[in-house]
């Protein structure tokens, strides 16, 4: 069973390779991805059975028991997220793959883009599956790394410059983690997230508060937590629209799986949950306003996802296990309905010709398929009933209660205010874009570019592949019962550090 | 029960194709499902059904519990019975081939499983479901096809404000529940929690019920959804929506009427509506906003009866949601046919249509008698029990009253205007006028025939009425239609004669009073929370999204500085001895490599600054040597130098010097020196304090040299590290190398096409560009 830890980051790896060699057959690379991204899902499935049925699955990589070695480690939270996350970036590929083919051609290859996407999807299995520090570093940069040629291929001067501000952003925010490890390697002789868990908790208290906010802040920047978030809405909305969807559904997520692993695991109840509090706060409402602010539909969904990263925070700084279970409820519903809620506006600006609210109109008219299917996580990312976004938020909103602190009854209220901004938001999209009278396209601005917009054509692949990421996202209302009982078992295992401690640290002596 | 919103949600989803097929035949078959769950309500209630329970989500408290007492099932009858009535009205109100048949049909009748399912929850959470169901069906029957402007506006409002009510409700709902320990709405209301949270739990609920019932300050979305087909707003009014917020009124009264932050504001804002939306409803000429300005009147008036908790204001409460229905829908249906049939529904254009329509005009005139308050209809008797309610000596009674009193003659003049503008005049003008038919006729004649038979038989009503205000003691009153001569047949004499009066006096009493309503135009207050909340979010956004990387960058590095520094002097920070140097050679290495730093940012041309950088990278290479790790060192010359290398190809292709940024500020220069002088510090700081953490070699670094040899069969122990012992780390670096270089190989050769691209054409000559992309 444990070999099977390694296949999410192996296989991927290994098919990269060969997709780079038949890069110009347009067929095989497709086959390849598809059929690597199907089998890790099916993969991580069989991990989230086996790690809920029993210890977490440990695989020490080369056989080295910590400290000395890697260990690729599939708990709850881990498997469930590579779960949801690979059964996205699957439906986004398969949007992708539609796009290429009613744009260029059923037989047109991009030699680049599925290498890359393989690649990314290595790097995003391996930062949930690791359990070693600086290992998570490397699973960042290879999931960056990736993400810098797809934010950047194909591209025009506009987009070149929205994408500098990614690069150097994220570099920026690897060179603050690399500082960061070698201070925890420092202060503990270890990179092992087990082994650390407990020798962090012998540091002085000052040490340990302002490594436990370092690693917030260094996460913080990939998460796009408010203050640290500006790149983000400048640099998304620029990219092609599969790309774009699998950035919000997964990256910043992968961000905030990495702060909610080490705040728990490495330093478990601390003082600072105020702040983060306030942190969550911050984040929710500059998001929302920000959203509305817009009058660009991706720049609206881009701010809406920095917003919503408040949510996750919050349920975090609660520090309960109800707080937990709210935040790993609402990233598995996050990461579905807001990589869907970009599909979906690729497909509404290659009708309309523009992202711009102001200029499109009517589309419910013309393409009821493409509104009905924008309806649906867009209610569900504002918290209405009965889809996934409101299960999540009611559990948030219960653990807030329940805490029962001024500051937690403040940042209740906020997420409520929140929910309704987001919602004000997604009316005025729905009024000025889907109702009124159908207006021609606007003329793409540059059709060289990969970014294609307003040839009116969709292939079936394309809406059938935004319609699975919707259906994914109402799956996580429908099953919300099994779901949310299993997040309740995983936040139990988040704040009782012995299990995975045991099942890394002696599990397996031989 | 729970099958019976399931069937009408699933009879929903199925309608557009019947429509397709048969048009409006969708209609009936909506009609008859919503019939059929009345019938099984009516059933089950009888056989003693009570609760029923669905597991969703155990874990978020998320399950469908519905519960069948006397308070759901007279709103099931209100719902399912006015429900299927406005239905099979829509058969034929909608035109032959109209498109959005389809559309309405499912809409409205998903709104009655909405609302069923709203009334028959017996937990928190799914009547916030319910709840929120019906202001998004509302959105979409009051937009339609989404064509007219203003339908648009109406709908937005309608949803905005019903929603941020939800919302405070909800937060109420989960503050209440939470602090009774229980998300049952009956468990609830027998143990209420006490304390400062419920105090806020009951005012936010109270601001769902504000919003959804149309009350001050949030009532002007009920009038501007007039927009929506009539029948819609005939079921908006009358039985769905608005009613919602009365029912939660009525059902939780029993935990919350003893305490003042339940009642006052209830009893405050409710005879505030009362009153003001009678007023408004005097000055409309259009017939729908009048009885739209006439519902918001009476939700005012039904909220102070059930808020109260006494048996007969309860009881009268129960009896006028009844009999508000009843009235309502007929007389909305009345003005739907009035519109289609006549084509206007404005009263200074109609005249002479109770002639014409001889029977419309009776069934017309008996309902707005039961809204008026005469016998012998179930309005009258409601209205005496109201009048009951208050008619005590203690002066919040008498207070109330008053109100109560002046709400009903401004009811009488508004219900007189309806009528007599609708029907009255002798009709001068032929003109073109179509004949109601029997459909819509009978459908206006059944909620009639039940005020009338509810009015001489009032104990049907009170089956149900006091059941349910059994809960607030003993039954002291019953609902008659003659008492005697009692001090409230009194006051129903005055109130009518008092009504009659207002009414031929309108045209003065309105131009007395023309200056009020402008001070208190709450539509004017929603439009300035737009407009703020607009300007808020820009302003707040182009100050802080300025788009500049500079700035971001310094921002982060901010944080980074100041976040952890305050996390470290939460703890005593020991005392630091660090030894100078261990070697005299690092002294001059390392101020080299300072030197260099500093003098980076001052370098005027490309070349310089990355030679000043290089030189800084080889510095700190001497360092590694110095300390003892030639490899480490080895490994530092070579990639400063292949980076070196790069640049100068790279640079080739950039002109020599700087572009001089103008006019930065010395100010905005001084910033970014101090940020990355500060950052440079920190981090310093940070490695001194963290390394002198740790007294012994770390457990992994002696495993590695003791077992290099053995496992690895190394002699070198950073090789094993990197091909063995991490050897994944290594891994995961290679592909990023792979990547970086594929990345690169892109950038260019799409940078060579576009060059490639832009060469036979002059800038901005796109056409040309367009037709080579075609071709190409």
């Amino acid at each position: 069973m444990s070999t099977l830890v390694a296949l999410p980051v192996l296989l991927p790896l290994l098919a990269a390779a060969l997709s780079l060699v038949a890069g110009p057959i347009a067929a095989v690379q497709r086959v390849l991805s598809v059929s690597v991204l199907t089998a890790i899902a099916a993969v991580a499935g069989a991990l989230l059975v086996a790690a809920d049925r029993g210890a977490p699955v440990v695989l020490r990589v080369g056989g080295y028991a910590p400290p000395m070695g890697i260990t690729l480690v599939a708990d709850r939270l881990a498997a469930l997220l590579l779960l949801v996350s690979i059964v996205v970036m699957l439906g986004v590929l398969v949007f992708a793959i539609g796009q290429r083919a009613s744009d260029h051609g059923p037989r047109s290859a991009s030699v680049a883009f599925h290498p890359m996407y393989l690649v990314l999807s290595a790097g995003v299995s391996l930062a949930y599956l690791t359990g070693d520090l600086f290992n998570l570093f490397v699973a960042f940069e290879v999931m960056l790394s990736a993400s810098y040629v797809l934010i950047s291929r194909r591209t025009n001067a506009p987009r070149v410059r929205a994408s500098m501000t990614y690069v150097i952003v994220s570099l920026t925010s690897s060179l603050l983690f690399l500082t960061m490890v070698a201070f925890v390697y420092a202060a503990t002789g270890t990179v092992n997230l087990a082994d650390l868990s407990g020798r962090i908790d012998a540091l002085p208290e000052g040490a340990k508060a302002g490594l436990a906010l370092l690693m917030v802040v260094v996460f913080g920047i990939k998460a796009a937590v408010v203050p640290l978030h500006f790149w983000l809405p400048d640099s998304y909305p620029t990219a092609p629209t599969p790309v774009t969807a699998v950035f919000a559904g997964l990256l910043t997520k992968v961000g905030v799986y990495a702060i909610i692993r080490t705040q728990t695991l490495l330093f478990g109840e601390h003082g600072d949950w105020a702040f983060l509090l306030a942190v969550a706060l911050l984040t929710m409402l500059v998001g929302a306003l920000g959203a509305i602010a817009q009058n660009d539909l991706n720049r609206m969904l881009s701010f809406l996802l920095v917003s919503h990263i408040g949510y996750m925070l919050f349920g975090l700084a609660l520090f309960t296990v109800a707080g937990l279970t709210g935040v790993i409820l609402y990233v598995v519903h996050h990461i579905a309905v807001q990589a869907a809620l970009f599909l979906v506006s690729g497909l509404v600006t290659r009708h309309t010709g523009t992202a711009s609210l102001r200029d499109m109109s009517g589309v419910a008219r013309t393409h009821p398929r493409v509104a009905a299917l924008f309806a649906l996580p867009a209610l569900s990312l504002a918290g209405l009933p009965p889809l996934s976004g409101f299960v999540a938020k009611v559990v948030l909103l219960r653990a807030g209660a329940e805490v029962a602190t001024p500051m937690a009854y403040v940042v209740t209220a906020a997420a409520v205010l929140t929910s309704f901004l987001t919602l004000y938001a997604m009316a005025r999209v729905w009024v000025s874009a889907f109702w009124g009278e159908p207006s021609p396209p606007v003329p793409d601005v540059d059709p060289t570019d990969e970014v294609t917009v307003g040839t009116g054509v969709t292939s079936k692949p394309m809406l059938a592949s935004a319609g699975g990421v919707v259906v994914a996202g109402l799956a996580v209302a429908a099953l919300a019962g099994p779901l949310s009982t299993l997040s309740e078992r995983a936040a139990t295992d988040l704040l009782d550090r012995g299990p995975y401690r045991a099942a890394v640290l002696e599990g397996s002596s031989g | 029960m729970l099958i019976a919103i399931a069937a009408l949600v699933a009879t929903a989803a199925v309608l557009p194709a019947v429509a397709r097929r048969w048009g409006r035949a969708a209609f009936a078959v909506g009609s008859v499902v919503v019939l059929a769950t009345l019938g099984l309500a009516l059933v089950r209630y009888t056989a003693g059904y009570r609760t029923e329970s669905l597991a969703w989500a155990p874990v978020a408290g998320l399950e469908f519990t519905v519960r069948l007492d006397a308070l759901a099932l007279l709103m099931t009858v209100l719902v399912s019975g006015i429900g299927a009535v406005v239905l099979a009205y829509f058969t034929r109100y909608a035109s032959r081939g109209e498109e959005g048949i389809g559309r309405d049909a499912a809409v409205l009748v998903l709104f009655a499983g909405a609302m069923l399912g709203l009334v028959l929850a017996d937990d928190v959470l799914s009547l916030y479901l319910f709840w929120e169901l019906t202001s998004i069906c509302s959105f979409l029957l009051v937009g339609g096809n989404g064509l007219k402007g203003e339908a648009r506006r109406a709908a937005k409002q309608a949803l905005l404000v019903t929603i941020l009510g939800g919302l405070a409700m909800l937060l109420g709902l989960i503050l209440l529940g939470t602090a009774a320990g229980t998300f049952r709405v009956s468990e609830l209301v027998a143990s209420p929690p006490g304390g400062g949270v419920a105090v806020a739990g009951i005012v936010l609920v109270l601001v769902g019920v504000f919003t959804k019932s149309a009350q001050l300050p949030f009532h002007p979305w009920l009038p501007a959804a007039m927009v929506a087909p009539t029948p819609v707003s005939a079921y908006l009014h009358a039985a769905a929506m608005v009613k919602a917020g009365v029912y939660l009124v009525a059902r939780l009264a029993p935990a919350f009427a003893e305490r003042p932050v339940w009642w006052v504001p209830l009893v405050v804002i409710g005879l505030a509506t009362m009153v003001l939306g009678g007023w408004r409803a005097l000055r409309q000429h259009d017939l729908k906003l009048l009885l739209a300005f006439g519902t918001v009147s009476q939700l005012g008036f039904l909220l102070v009866l059930l808020a109260v908790g006494t048996y007969t204001a309860a009881l009268a409460g129960a009896a006028l949601l009844l009999a508000h229905g009843l009235f309502k829908s007929a007389l909305f249906l009345t003005a739907g046919v009035i519109d289609t049939r006549a084509g206007t529904r404005d009263v200074r254009e109609l005249s002479g249509l109770g002639r014409r329509w001889p029977l419309l005009a009776a069934c017309a005139t008996l309902a707005a008698a039961s809204m008026a308050g005469l016998p012998p209809l179930v309005g009258f008797v409601a209205k005496e029990a109201a009048f009951k309610a208050f008619t005590h000596a203690d002066p919040r009674s008498a207070l109330v009253l008053v109100g109560v009193l002046a709400g009903s003659v401004l009811t009488v003049a508004y219900t007189l205007r309806f009528l007599i503008g609708a029907f009255g005049g002798r009709g001068a003008e032929p003109g073109e006028v179509g004949r109601p038919g029997v459909v819509l006729t009978t459908a206006v004649a059944v909620p009639v025939a039940a005020s009338v038979v509810l009015g001489v038989a009032p104990g049907v009503a009170e089956l149900l009425a006091g059941d349910y205000a059994g809960v607030f003691g003993a039954a002291t009153y019953h609902l008659e239609l003659w008492h005697g001569f009692t001090p409230p047949l009194l006051e129903s004499a005055i109130v009518l004669a008092a009504g009659y009066l207002l009414y031929r006096r309108t045209a003065a009493a309105t131009r007395a009073g023309a200056a009020l309503p402008g001070v208190l135009d709450a539509q004017r207050g929603y439009r300035a929370a737009v407009v703020g909340l607009e300007a808020l979010a820009r302003g707040v956004t182009s100050r802080l999204q300025t788009g500049s990387l500079p700035a971001y960058v310094g921002i982060i590095l901010v944080t980074v500085i100041g976040v952890p520094a305050v996390g470290l002097l939460t703890g005593p920070i020991e005392q630091l001895s660090p030894r100078a140097w261990n070697s005299a050679l690092q002294l001059p290495l390392t101020v080299l490599a300072l030197a260099a730093a500093a003098t980076v940012p001052f370098a005027r041309r490309r070349l310089t600054a990355v030679l000043l950088t290089g030189l800084v990278g080889y510095a700190i290479g001497g360092v590694f040597l110095v300390v003892g790790a030639p490899d480490l060192a080895l490994a530092q010359v070579l990639v400063e130098t292949l980076t070196l290398v790069v640049f100068v190809f790279v640079l080739r292709r950039f002109p020599p010097a700087f572009r001089r940024v103008e006019r930065e500020s010395p100010l905005r220069h001084r910033t970014r020196l101090v940020v990355a002088c500060a950052g440079g510090a920190f981090v310093a700081l940070l490695t001194l304090v963290f390394s002198s953490l740790r007294e012994r070699p770390s457990e992994a670094g002696a495993a590695y040299v003791a077992s290099a040899k053995d496992e690895a069969g190394a002699t070198n122990v950073v090789n094993a590290i990197i091909v063995d012992f991490r050897a994944l780390d290594t891994l995961g670096e290679i592909t990023v190398l792979l990547v970086a270089a594929t990345g690169a190989a892109s950038l260019g050769l799409a940078a060579r096409s576009a060059r490639r691209r832009a060469l036979p054409t002059a800038d901005g000559d796109r056409g040309q560009r367009e037709d080579e992309e075609v071709t190409a």
